[in-house]
């Protein structure tokens, strides 16, 4: 009895799926009946496969059922979020320009104070840009009296037991009162708007959020 | 709905139809991926891998057997999982007990319909059968796993493998015979009735 060929393994194996034509099926079988190597062959690969077959068919686990998460479903945003956003955003950015030009305003008049100082200021302008005008205090209270040798008098000579002549200072001007300065509307106003416009996305965003979870969650269990 | 219907309206993206498909496939794909692994937890992670990769792409899929599109992304999520287990130490297959030693006949290979003698001999035969199919190739374990345990034909694992007819004709006769040397190793836990014909064919 010899082995049989590769091929004719392959032959016996598709002809044991059905796969041969019936002009082949009947040259194998003829085959077949003459050797006994090539029915012993077909016979290994039919209790091959049987035992294949019977191979126990196992429950999954658990279900592979997926949830929106899994499949990557996210819930819709409304299109008023992305507006709302954006808004916000906008606001924000006024915010802080505003705070920005009132800090540099602010920079730059401490920095002419001293020649300020000596100038009555007459500018009080009061655009939400315009900050050195607006936290200045009225220039009658910032004009300080500095005593130089010029505003020194000479008083009379007292009657003091030494005959010295001293210099007497005129007496103190009042000292400037500390006034608030004032803020710029327009902060509270920007910064304001930026937190409603925040609150309401985030609003509407949590509105559609727990819409899509009633609408799908109980299906999934979310 | 019949299986077209649910696809057209899974492809919209409505999850409780693919869901309906999960449910009508999971048995198949879960065996399938358990039989190329030999992991029941590697098959179920590959399962679920290939289902959540099926709703991704099943705009792909252009009609012709939904199972065999199917067992395509399930096996390779095996295969997938095979080179990740090349790269990591493995575990064995059976369970282990404190000690570290197997448990000879886990438990979760039983079925609690079965009598004990038959829990016993299944337990046996699938132990047997995996071994001999961890033996084999990847590429003709996933051959036989398809065209003798799931009962596909030659077109539908064609399709899954992507491989042509000749191959998997070539692949499926050279696999078969590597099992059945492998299983005579086996021959006193196979089923009585093959041990019978066996000696009936001597």
């Amino acid at each position: 009895m010899t082995t049989p060929s590769f091929r004719d393994v392959e032959l016996l194996s598709v002809s044991l799926d059905g796969q041969l034509s019936q002009a082949e099926k009947r040259r194998l079988e003829s085959r077949i009946q003459l050797d006994p190597a090539l029915a012993a062959a077909l016979v290994d690969l039919r209790q091959a496969r049987a035992i294949l077959r019977r191979t126990p068919i196992r429950r999954p686990p658990r279900n592979f059922t997926l949830t929106p998460k899994m499949a990557g479903i996210r819930p819709p945003v409304p299109r008023l979020v992305p507006v709302f956003s954006w808004a916000s955003a906008v606001a924000m950015l006024l915010f802080a320009f505003t705070l920005g030009t009132n800090l540099l305003g602010r920079l730059s008049f401490g920095a002419a104070a001293p020649l300020m100082a000596s100038a009555p200021m007459t500018n009080e302008g009061s655009g939400f840009g315009g900050g050195p005008a607006a936290t200045q205090p009225p220039a009658t209270d910032n004009t300080q009296v500095i005593p130089t040798p010029e505003t020194f008098v000479m008083t009379a000579p007292e009657a003091t037991s030494s005959g010295e002549t001293r210099l007497v200072a005129p007496p103190e001007a009042p000292a400037p009162k500390a006034t608030p300065e004032p803020v710029n509307i327009w902060l509270y106003i920007w910064l304001g708007l930026a937190a409603v416009l925040i609150a309401t996305a985030l609003l509407i965003r949590r509105a559609s959020v727990q819409a899509f979870r009633r609408k799908v969650g109980g299906k999934h269990n979310l | 709905m019949d299986e077209v219907t649910l696809i057209r309206v899974a492809q919209h993206g409505d999850l409780d139809a693919f869901n309906t498909l999960v449910l009508a496939y999971q048995n198949i794909v879960y065996n399938t991926a358990l039989r190329i692994l030999g992991d029941n937890e590697l098959a179920a992670d590959a399962s679920q891998e290939a289902f959540i990769s099926a709703f991704r792409a099943l705009n792909s899929y252009r009609g012709g057997s939904f199972r065999a599109w199917l067992l395509r992304t399930v096996t390779n999520a095996c295969y997938d999982e095979l080179r990740r287990k090349q790269r990591r130490p493995t575990t064995p297959l059976e369970p282990e007990t404190e000690d570290g030693d197997e448990v000879e006949t886990p438990r979760w290979l039983a079925d609690p319909n079965a009598s004990p003698e038959e829990k016993l001999e299944q337990a046996e035969l699938e132990h047997a059968i995996q071994h001999c199919l961890e033996n084999l190739p990847t590429d003709f374990r996933a051959v036989v796993v398809l065209a003798d345990i799931q009962g596909l034909d030659y077109t539908e694992v064609a399709a899954v493998v992507k491989k042509p007819l000749g191959t998997i004709k070539s692949r499926l006769a050279r696999a078969r015979l590597r099992l059945r040397e492998c299983l005579q190793s086996f021959r006193e836990l196979l089923p009585e009735s093959f041990r019978l014909e066996e000696e009936r064919s001597l």
